[in-house]
């Protein structure tokens, strides 16, 4: 008898993770999806973050300035968008719009990671930076999410 | 004031006239097969409880991506507290007395698993902290040390710690050689911390872990398991005795000292009969006197409960029971119970065989008087160390006589010669548990006495042949 229960718990064990499994199975990191709907070069957001900028049409290279959005990166954690300020073709400020804020833990993890990645951004002028080690997702949700900002500015 | 206390039988849970074998036969392997199959079953979902827990993080995102040594080590000690956790609400419903699992596979089985479960949890739980610690300290590069101090400035965690902490007290202190040389009192105190340790835990795993986020399925699972285990709690271990001791208004009327150190405690109440207690169980007893209300007593009924009458039967034991032959007329009496699978009810043989020693008679001869017998049923074998040592015998010997049952008597101290549940002198004669129940695997064998000799005499039956099924012990600790 006491067979009959361990065989069928074992069984049914099996099933429930098999049916956990398939469930579950998000990849970590999605890529920014084109048809995300904030963040265009110009014109607003849904959310009131849109992008506003000009692209100066004088001589010389460029001279864009303006904020620009980028699009809301998916990571395990959860969203994570930037915004920059660009004046004169220089990033002079990255903000965070959305950090990897899915449980107590990742909350606390991007308030540690956000200023090293906005230092990093700043002083590399690209979405070329190194990722906090310990905010992995984080890191990798805000680059990504940084160069489609720097792509819209046209940097 | 003896004699007139004495309980009698009731037609509530007096058996029907005496049914034909072959009839009895068919309702007990009815019986049986039913038990059997939902203890299986309640094995079963237990372990799916286990496997759900995992489940739930297989279901969430990123647990099918893991990375990095970082990465696992903190998956792993998620999956060990989840999985921790849901034990430790098994525990919680093992020990809630649920009407249920005792009459399937009797509390104290329950209570067996509950303990075999309590050092696994506990490996698990730290574990579960050891894991998670490295792990965040893998992936932000840093030591255990600095991510302890940094996972406690996290919100909740110092609760989890607490808890943590609570469950080490709580399981330590039930450690077989810890266990012994705590007061019974101390031991049950922090027991009751365990209640605290599971509320206190639960913060940390809402707010900080990333499987049961607000606004997943996998939340709402673990809060409803929950508030199942706590619920079955106070439903049958609070609730329910409550509302057992205000119905039925229990008081003493009479304490008789039956042999030094024993008394049989003769309780009146309103409609005892409708506690439906059967012959051979227990209750969880709490004498409302100055010097006894702390603590309770699981005593078996020494005789079945009639309209208005009941008496359990107790020996000193230990401190606590020693001071209940001092207990007044008229003391307020509480209960938690019946419980207990010693009964007729159990039964999956065509015969009987009792085997009690000591106290153990108490169970032993209450069964024999709420069982429905034909002549040549049963066999009474009564164990005792001396002349002293014969409580109830004589109205157990009337009990087998009106009933037609054999009955014998076992009298010597146990042989030390060598492992025995026997005195020397019945070794030698070649007295064997067959000798004395020759139908003995075609029998039910009940036993009950202190627990290293009941353990020998069911050995011996199981070397026998008797299969597991028809053998019937009751546990007389805790």
């Amino acid at each position: 008898m006491r067979a009959r229960a361990v065989a069928g718990g074992i069984v049914s064990s099996i099933a429930v993770l098999v049916i956990g499994w398939q469930l579950g199975g998000q990849p970590a990191v999605t890529a920014p999806s084109q048809s995300t709907t904030s963040g265009t070069a110009s014109g607003s957001g849904s959310s009131g973050n849109g992008s506003s900028g000009s692209t100066a049409s004088g001589t010389g290279g460029s001279s864009v300035s303006g904020t620009f959005t980028g699009d809301a990166t998916e990571t395990r954690y959860g969203p994570v968008q930037v915004r920059i300020t660009v004046a004169g073709g220089k990033i002079t400020d990255v903000t965070a719009l959305q950090l990897t804020d899915h449980d107590g833990r990742s909350v606390q993890i991007s308030q540690q990671a956000a200023p090293i990645l906005r230092q990093e951004a700043l002083a590399a002028q690209s979405a070329s930076i190194q990722a906090v080690s310990g905010a992995t997702f984080t890191s990798e949700g805000y680059t990504t999410s940084l160069q489609s900002a720097i792509d819209k500015a046209g940097l | 004031m003896i004699d007139t206390a004495r309980p009698t039988a009731h037609p509530f849970t007096a058996p029907p006239a005496t049914e034909p074998l072959a009839v009895a036969a068919r309702r007990r392997d009815r019986s049986r097969r039913r038990r059997s199959a939902t203890t299986d079953l309640l094995g079963i979902l237990a372990w799916i409880s286990a496997a759900v827990a995992v489940a739930l993080w297989l279901a969430s995102p990123g647990s099918h991506s893991v990375v990095g040594i970082g990465g696992w080590l903190t998956d792993a000690g998620i999956v060990a507290g989840l999985i921790a956790t849901d034990l430790v609400l098994v525990m919680l419903v093992l020990a809630a007395r649920v009407p249920l699992i005792d009459r399937t596979f009797g509390q104290d089985t329950a209570i067996a698993v509950h303990r075999s479960l309590g050092k696994p949890v506990l490996y698990l739980l730290l574990a579960h902290g050891a894991l998670l610690t490295l792990g965040y300290g893998a992936s932000a590069g840093t030591g255990p040390i600095v991510e302890t101090i940094a996972l406690f400035s996290t919100p909740d965690m110092p609760l989890a710690y607490l808890g943590l902490g609570l469950f080490v007290a709580v399981v330590v202190s039930s450690l077989v050689a810890v266990r012994r040389r705590l007061p019974y009192e101390a031991w049950h105190v922090i027991h009751l911390l365990s209640y605290a340790a599971v509320l206190v835990a639960l913060p940390h795993m809402l707010s900080a872990g990333s499987v049961l986020a607000a606004g997943t399925w996998q939340r709402a699972y673990w809060i409803a398991m929950y508030v199942l285990a706590l619920g079955l709690i106070a439903v049958y271990r609070f609730a329910v005795p409550f509302v057992v001791t205000v119905r039925h208004r229990i008081r003493v009327v009479g304490v008789e000292p039956i042999a030094p150190g024993v008394v049989s405690i003769h309780l009146a109440g309103r409609d005892l009969d409708r506690l439906g207690a059967r012959g051979g169980q227990y209750g969880v007893w709490r004498f409302w006197t100055a010097t006894t209300w702390w603590h309770a007593h699981p005593v078996s009924f020494s005789a079945v409960p009639g309209r208005d009458r009941a008496r359990i039967t107790v020996r000193d034991l230990g401190a606590g029971s020693s001071r209940l032959g001092r207990i007044r007329p008229g003391a307020f009496v509480s209960l938690e119970g019946p419980y207990g699978l010693f009964t007729s009810r159990a039964r999956t043989a065509p015969y009987l065989a009792l085997v009690a020693s000591g106290i153990g008679i108490t169970p032993v001869r209450a069964l024999l008087e709420d069982t429905d017998l034909r002549p040549g049923e049963a066999t009474v074998l009564l164990r005792g160390r001396d002349a002293q040592q014969q409580y109830l015998w004589r109205e157990t010997a009337d009990l087998a006589a009106t009933t037609g049952s054999r009955l014998f008597a076992m009298v010597g101290h146990r042989a030390r010669s060598r492992a025995t549940w026997m005195p020397e002198e019945d070794l030698r004669r070649g007295v064997t548990l067959l000798s004395v129940f020759p139908r003995l695997l075609e029998s039910d064998l009940y036993v009950c006495g202190p627990r290293a000799w009941s353990d020998l005499v069911v050995r011996e039956a199981r070397l026998a042949g008797v299969p597991e099924h028809q053998i019937h012990q009751e546990r007389f600790e805790s």
